[in-house]
């Protein structure tokens, strides 16, 4: 019988394997920042242990970086301290730095693919749920904890139980390409398969409507995948994929014939079987905005939100969620969509922080200002996607719109640097998460796409993109 | 292992309510146990007492990979926690730096556990008994590689069996 793509990448990288035992999987790629790491690195030094492969680990510091002038001392002094330790932590243990100062600092799923150290079927961990992003280029790539960081630090390896294979079939075509983005469809399937409906399982997303889809909109979709449950997201590398990883910084030397044997071996055979599928159809899909406090509690832009009643399906817990949910965000059922006022908008995040994501948002807002009532920021997910947009003359079309322009970090995304809203603001959002407090204590979550935040933030409340003239 | 249930009748209960992102630059435990579950219940740090058990509902643990989520809750005394799933990060963190114990059990005993509850857990029987309520429910068995990290004592004590 065939294989898919998963278990081709998981079997290449079996180092022990036993009946009863978990399986030992090979790492070839960490990556480090500084809020998961620095027990692991205590832990080092506490067993005389050192780092094992220091040449395929890569650090940088993205979590709670200022994303203000950062040639002005921090105030935050534990974050302060935080960065300081990851600097000596790297130090101490031979270990790559791209620090505060570095052309190349960024979200660590946001450098790690622009710089070539993401490649096509290899494994790769960060004490990062987010590190699912990778499975955008092919990757079998996790999110660990720091017991496990400090564990691939010492050994190269994880002890892992197998996960099952989910096959996530996305077909058709959208029919507003610039309007309907990666972003609503990977909420789209998040909707129906739920925020556990992954548990257990590696993701594969497969069919044309992911094909169609360039490599940054593929990282929105395989970012996304813990959001709804999954270990990690996937996607065969094809032309695509290869376009974008030649030429980088650390792309291999050997990279031509790499891709050769990547092309024959990356991809699930055609009599593989999966244990669990699920199909989406883009035919008809329309924007996507959050209403409640997991990225499952999601509607179509078009709309009314919710009932408890209606969301739930006669499940007691999923009610209890829907009415506990649309009180913190002080919403009633019913409320379209696009009369939800606004009070801050945020793009930025590993989700949605990428060059494409910004030229996207600057088409809507060209030559327009943010809403009065509206405080605005755009957080580059990388140094290196501010520079290109900067190129580009981005910076001007937002800051002319009165956004704040930033310097690249996770920002607004997990509310651990001073990018916080405050108690009761309501934010569109393009990051991956709107649980309660994730952005600011009391602070309310929408999620969408880049063009459904820059264009709330012109209007001061929800817009349907499909309706403004995008070309 | 006996202690007294805190329930939170609700799924999805994620690791931002468990441990607000703002904490994760404490690296003083004890401190950081002071805002275990700040995101969701103010008073929890007030009730909770050394032995306690959480009980919830599906996908307890969802989020972020940030082991400061049963770091907390340990440390604030809580030693197992009772749920109808678990996400996958969570579970591994619990049982990876032998934090707390993960729980996996069955409609039945998310309906007749209540708050305040004493239970008694019997990890080599699989069972859970309701002290308070003389009732008896079924756990579901940890899986190979989980039974045998936390018989060890956490990751970095596991070594696989010789042959």
């Amino acid at each position: 019988m065939g294989k898919t793509l998963f278990e081709k990448i998981w079997e290449s990288h079996v180092v022990v394997e036993k009946q009863n035992e978990p399986d030992l999987i090979y790492i070839d790629r960490h990556l480090v920042h500084e809020v998961t790491s620095p027990q692991a690195f205590d832990g080092l030094r506490m067993n005389n242990r050192k780092v094992r492969r220091p040449d395929l680990t890569i650090a940088t510091m993205d979590h709670n970086v200022p994303t203000t002038d950062r040639s002005l001392p921090m105030l935050d002094q534990t974050s302060s301290i935080q960065i300081k330790t990851l600097e000596n932590n790297c130090k101490d243990f031979g270990i790559k730095l791209f620090d505060i100062d570095s052309p190349n600092q960024g979200i660590v799923h946001v450098i790690g693919p622009q710089l070539g150290i993401t490649l096509p079927g290899s494994t790769i961990v960060c004490g990062d749920s987010h590190t699912s992003t990778h499975g955008a280029f092919g990757a079998l790539a996790l999110g660990i904890g720091t017991s496990e960081v400090e564990h691939v630090l010492a050994s190269q390896t994880l002890w892992l139980e197998k996960p099952k294979t989910f096959e996530v079939r996305v077909e058709g075509k959208r029919t507003n390409t610039h309007a309907v983005t990666a972003k609503d469809i990977i909420l789209s399937i998040i909707k129906n398969i739920g925020t556990a409906g992954g548990t257990g399982t590696v993701i594969e997303y497969r069919g044309e409507g992911i094909s169609d889809l360039s490599m940054d909109q593929r990282m929105t979709i395989c970012n996304m995948s813990i959001e709804g449950g999954a270990r990690a997201g996937l996607i065969a590398p094809d032309e695509k994929t290869f376009d974008y990883l030649r030429n980088r910084e650390y792309t291999p030397k050997n990279y031509e014939s790499l891709v050769d044997s990547w092309r024959d071996d990356l991809k699930t055979d055609s009599d593989a079987t999966f244990d669990k599928q699920f199909i989406l159809d883009i035919n008809d899909i329309t924007p996507q905005v959050s209403w409640g406090t997991n990225p499952g509690m999601t509607c179509d832009v078009d709309e009314p939100i919710p009932s408890p009643d209606e969301f739930s399906n006669g499940d007691p817990n999923q009610k209890k969620g829907a009415e506990k949910a649309l009180e913190y965000m002080d919403l009633k059922p019913g409320t379209m969509i696009e009369d939800i006022k606004i009070d801050r908008v945020f793009i930025g995040s590993c989700t949605n922080a990428r060059l494409e994501d910004l030229i996207e948002a600057s088409k809507i807002i060209q030559g327009q200002k943010v809403a009065s009532n509206v405080s605005a920021m755009v957080v580059p997910g990388s140094q290196m996607v501010k520079k290109q947009a900067e190129q580009m003359g981005l910076d001007k079309i937002f800051t002319d719109a009165n956004f704040e322009w930033r310097e690249a970090g996770c920002s607004m995304c997990l509310g651990m640097n001073p990018d916080i809203l405050s108690p009761g603001e309501r934010c569109a959002s393009t990051s991956n998460r709107n649980f309660e407090g994730r952005q600011g204590n009391g602070g309310r979550t929408h999620l969408v796409s880049p063009v459904m935040a820059a264009a709330a933030a012109i209007h001061g409340h929800f817009v349907d993109v499909r309706k403004l003239d995008l070309n | 292992m006996k202690g007294n249930i805190i329930k939170y009748p609700r799924d999805n209960i994620d690791t931002d309510v468990i441990i607000p992102g703002q904490y994760l630059k404490v690296h003083d435990y004890a401190e950081l146990a002071t805002h275990a579950m700040e995101g969701l219940d103010p008073d929890f740090h007030s009730k909770v007492k050394e032995g306690d058990f959480i009980l919830s509902g599906k996908n307890f643990g969802c989020g972020s990979s940030r082991e400061h989520a049963p770091i907390a809750l340990s440390h604030c005394g809580v030693k197992a926690i009772l749920a109808l799933s678990f996400a996958r990060i969570f579970y591994r963190n619990s049982v990876d730096g032998a934090f707390l114990l993960p729980i996996e059990i069955d409609q039945d005993a998310y309906d007749g556990i209540s708050e305040g509850d004493e239970i008694d857990i019997d990890v080599s029987k699989n069972e859970i008994k309701n002290i308070t309520k003389n009732q008896t429910y079924k756990m579901k068995p940890f899986s190979e590689i989980i039974g045998k990290i936390i018989a060890a004592g956490g990751l970095f004590k596991y070594k696989p069996d010789q042959d």
